[in-house]
C-alpha cells in the first residue's frame, strides 16, 4: 500500500469519526438526561436531506449546516413532545421516528436527487501545521466541521461535569422526581436535552451530505444513524471513552471501501478479493461484538447506563 | 402562567386502542392532506386513488392481503419478542435469513414434489430467522446486552450477504450477466387464492390464530407476559427468565425467517436484495400499534398493506411512494399520542410559575388543592 493511500485512510478515518462522533454526542445528551432517541438514523437523514437542499438554494455551506441543526432539533421535538411531554413509550416513538424521518427525507429530497451543490466546505489548512509530513493531512486539513466537533465535545464533556445545569441534566437522567422536588423542570431539561440531541444528529447528517458524500441520496445515512446509538452504551455514556469509540469506528468505516485496493493477505484469504459486499457488513459486526464485550466486562458491576434510561415520569405518578 | 399537567383517568374508556388507531389513521391523513397539497397534488384524488387501488374490487383486496401477508408475519414476530417487554427490530434481517436458507435448501433439494418441498423451504426459513437471531438472544439472555441495537445491526448484514451471494456464488449463470440468483423452483411456489394473493395469507392468519390463543390462553403465555411484567414475580414462581428470554427471542426470529420463506415462495420469485422491502420494519410498527396481541396484528396488518398498495398506485399519478411511510408512521404517532389522552386526562393548574427551569413549589399545591 502507497503512503498516499495510507494517509488517505487516516483523513477519512477522522471524517468518519466526526460523523458518528457527532451524532452519538447529541444521543448522550439526550441519554444522560434519561431520554432514549432511536431516532437519530431518521434525524440524520433528515438534517441531510435539509442540509443539502438549503446548501442548493444558498450556496452557502455554513447556513446549509445549520438550518440542518435546526430541523435535527425540531425532528427531535417531535420525540420530545410524544415521550417526554406526553410520556409515551420512548422506543415506539423513537422507532416512529427513524421510519418516518426516512420516509419524510426521501419525499422531501425527491427533487434533488442527483443535483450537485456549487459550493461546499473547503478544508481548513491550519497555517504552517498542514505541511508537516501525513500529521498535516490527517489533523490539520480537514473541513471546518471536523473542528467544530471537537470543540462541541469538549464543551459537552465541559456542560455534563462542570456546570449546574450539567448536574441539573445529569440528575434528571439518574432520578427524574428527585431532580423535581429540588425545584428544576424535569420536562423543560429533558425536552431540551433531546431537542439540542436532534440538533447535533441533524447537523452531523448533514456533514454527511454537504462534504463526505456530496448529494442527496434516499438511504445515504446507511445505519451510521444506529453505530452513533450503539456508539453512546461504547463510550459508557461518557464523551471521553465516546470519542475513543468514535476513532475506532470511524477507522473500521473508513477502512471498509479502501480494503478492496490492499494487496494483502489475511488469515490465508487475499483482501482484494473479498467482495465489496461483504466487507459492508465489517462496522455492523464490530458493533455487535464491541457490546457483547462491554456487557461481559460489566457482569459483575452496575451498568454505567443512567438509571432512569427510558422511563417516563409523570409527577401525578410520584 | 397557567400550565396543563395529565392526571390518570379513574376510568378508562374501552376499546381505547381500536379508538386510537383510528385517530391515528386521521391524524396521518391530516397531515399527509397537508404535504400532497403544499406539493401541487389534489389530495382527494390522490387519497381516492389510494383507497380504490387498494380496498376497493377483489383484485384490489387480493394486492392488500398480498403486502399485509408479511406484515402480519412480521408484526407477529416483534409482537411476540414484545410481549415479554423485548424489541427485536431486526425482523427485516431474520425475513432475509429465512430466504436465503430456504433458497439454499431448494437449490440442493429442486428434485422434490412441490409441497414437500414448500415444507422443507418453510422449516428451513424458520432455522434461518433463528440463527441469525442466536447471537442477538443469547448475548440479551446471559449477558443483558440491548436486543434492540444487536438485531437492528445484523439487519445490514444479512442484506449484504444476499448482495454478495448475488454478485458471487450464487449468480445464476442463465442471467446474461445480470446479478441475480436463479428462480426458485417451479413447484416451490404456493398455491394462489385469488388475484394476486396466496396461500401464505392462510399460513399467516393460522400462525396469528395459535399465537393468539398460546399467549393470551396457556400457561406457557402466561409466563411469558408475567416474566415481561414483573419480572421479579416471575423469578418468585420459579421461572428461569434467561431461558424465557431466549425461547421469546428465537419464536421471534424463526416467525420473521418464516415470513421469508413464505414470501420467497409466495410472491416472490427469486432471492433478492430487495425482498424483505421494508416489511420487517413496518412490522415493528404493526405490532406497537397492535399493544403485541396478535389479533390486533392482524388487523393493522391488513391496514398498513393497503397504505403500501395504494402508496404504489399514486406514482401514476407523479406522487413520490415515500408517502406511505410517512403515513405508516404518523400513524403510529397519531396512535401513540391518542392513546395517552385515552389513559390521562388534561387538568389545567392554577396560577403559577414563572421560568421553564425553576418550577415553584406553588404549582404543586395548586394541583392537590384543585
Amino acid at each position: 500500500m502507497s503512503e498516499a493511500a495510507l494517509v488517505g485512510l487516516f483523513v477519512a478515518t477522522v471524517q468518519f469519526a466526526t460523523l458518528v462522533f457527532l451524532a452519538a454526542l447529541g444521543e448522550l445528551i439526550a441519554e444522560r438526561a434519561g431520554v432514549l432517541n432511536l431516532g437519530v438514523e431518521g434525524m440524520m437523514a433528515m438534517g441531510a436531506v435539509s442540509g443539502f437542499m438549503v446548501g442548493l438554494e444558498t450556496g452557502s455551506p455554513w447556513a446549509a449546516f445549520f438550518a440542518a441543526a435546526a430541523v435535527g432539533a425540531l425532528v427531535g421535538g417531535l420525540h420530545a413532545m410524544v415521550s417526554v411531554v406526553l410520556g409515551a413509550d420512548q422506543v415506539v416513538s423513537g422507532l416512529a421516528l427513524t421510519i418516518g424521518g426516512l420516509g419524510l427525507a426521501a419525499y422531501v429530497g425527491r427533487n434533488v436527487v442527483g443535483e450537485r451543490p456549487e459550493t461546499q466546505f473547503t478544508d481548513l489548512g491550519i497555517a504552517g501545521l498542514a505541511d508537516i509530513r501525513w500529521f498535516g493531512d490527517i489533523f490539520f486539513d480537514q473541513p471546518p466541521v471536523v473542528y467544530l466537533t471537537v470543540l462541541l465535545g469538549l464543551a459537552v464533556w465541559f456542560v455534563l461535569a462542570r456546570t449546574r445545569l450539567g448536574l441539573a441534566l445529569r440528575a434528571v437522567g439518574e432520578s427524574a422526581p428527585t431532580t423535581d422536588a429540588v425545584g428544576h423542570s424535569v420536562m423543560a431539561l429533558r425536552a431540551g436535552a433531546v431537542m439540542v440531541g436532534g440538533a447535533f444528529a441533524g447537523a452531523a447528517g448533514s456533514f454527511l451530505s454537504l462534504y463526505m458524500a456530496p448529494g442527496w441520496t434516499e438511504g445515504m445515512v446507511a445505519g451510521r444513524g444506529w453505530i452513533a446509538v450503539a456508539l453512546v452504551i461504547f463510550g459508557a455514556w461518557r464523551p471521553g471513552r465516546l470519542a475513543l469509540g468514535a476513532l475506532l469506528f470511524g477507522f473500521t468505516l473508513a477502512l471498509q471501501p479502501r480494503l478492496q485496493s490492499f494487496d494483502i493477505e489475511f488469515l490465508g484469504v487475499q483482501v482484494n478479493r473479498i467482495s465489496p459486499a461483504l466487507l459492508g457488513i465489517l462496522p455492523f459486526v464490530l458493533t455487535v461484538v464491541v457490546l457483547v464485550i462491554i456487557s461481559w466486562r460489566y457482569r459483575h458491576r452496575p451498568s454505567p447506563a443512567p438509571a432512569a434510561l427510558g422511563l417516563p415520569y409523570r409527577r401525578e405518578e410520584r | 402562567m397557567i400550565r396543563p399537567i395529565l392526571v390518570r383517568r379513574d376510568r378508562v374508556v374501552p376499546a381505547t386502542q381500536a379508538v386510537a388507531f383510528v385517530v391515528g389513521i386521521a391524524a396521518a391523513l391530516a397531515l399527509g392532506l397537508i404535504l400532497l397539497w403544499t406539493s401541487g397534488h389534489n389530495p382527494a384524488e390522490v387519497y381516492e386513488r389510494m383507497f380504490d387501488s387498494a380496498f376497493v374490487g377483489t383484485d384490489s383486496l387480493a394486492r392488500t392481503l398480498e403486502r399485509a401477508t408479511p406484515l402480519a408475519l412480521t408484526g407477529l414476530a416483534v409482537a411476540v419478542a414484545g410481549s415479554m417487554g423485548l424489541w427485536n427490530i431486526g425482523a427485516e434481517g431474520q425475513m432475509m435469513a429465512g430466504a436465503t436458507v430456504a433458497t439454499g435448501v431448494a437449490m440442493t433439494a429442486d428434485g422434490l414434489p412441490g409441497p414437500l418441498l414448500i415444507a422443507v423451504m418453510v422449516v428451513a426459513g424458520v432455522a434461518g430467522g433463528m440463527v441469525l437471531m442466536l447471537g442477538p438472544a443469547l448475548a440479551r439472555s446471559h449477558l443483558g446486552v440491548s436486543e434492540i441495537i444487536t438485531t437492528l445491526m445484523l439487519v445490514y448484514v444479512a442484506i449484504r450477504v444476499v448482495e454478495w451471494l448475488e454478485t458471487g456464488p450464487w449468480k445464476d449463470p442463465a442471467s446474461h450477466g445480470f446479478a441475480v440468483i436463479e428462480p426458485v423452483p417451479e413447484q416451490a411456489s404456493l398455491p394462489g387464492l385469488f388475484g394476486r394473493a396466496n396461500v401464505g395469507t392462510l399460513i399467516a392468519l393460522g400462525l396469528l390464530i395459535v399465537f393468539s390463543l398460546a399467549v393470551s390462553r396457556t400457561a406457557w403465555g402466561y409466563e411469558l407476559r408475567l416474566s415481561g411484567s414483573s419480572p421479579n414475580t416471575a423469578r418468585y414462581a420459579g421461572i428461569s427468565l434467561s431461558r424465557k428470554v431466549l425461547t421469546a427471542l428465537l419464536l421471534s426470529g424463526g416467525i420473521a425467517g418464516l415470513a421469508g420463506a413464505v414470501q420467497l415462495t409466495g410472491s416472490a420469485t427469486r432471492l433478492e436484495s430487495g425482498l424483505s422491502n421494508g416489511y420487517g420494519f413496518a412490522g415493528i410498527i404493526v405490532a406497537a400499534l397492535a399493544l403485541m396481541r396478535p389479533s390486533g396484528v392482524a388487523v393493522a396488518a391488513v391496514v398498513f398493506g393497503g397504505v403500501q398498495v395504494g402508496g404504489q398506485s399514486i406514482q401514476t399519478l407523479g406522487v413520490s411512494s415515500a408517502i406511505s411511510d410517512i403515513l405508516q408512521a404518523m400513524i403510529l404517532f397519531g396512535a401513540l399520542v391518542a392513546a395517552v389522552f385515552f389513559n390521562y386526562r388534561v387538568r389545567w393548574t392554577g396560577p403559577a410559575g414563572e421560568s421553564l427551569v425553576d418550577e415553584p413549589e406553588e404549582a404543586d399545591m395548586a394541583a392537590e388543592g384543585a
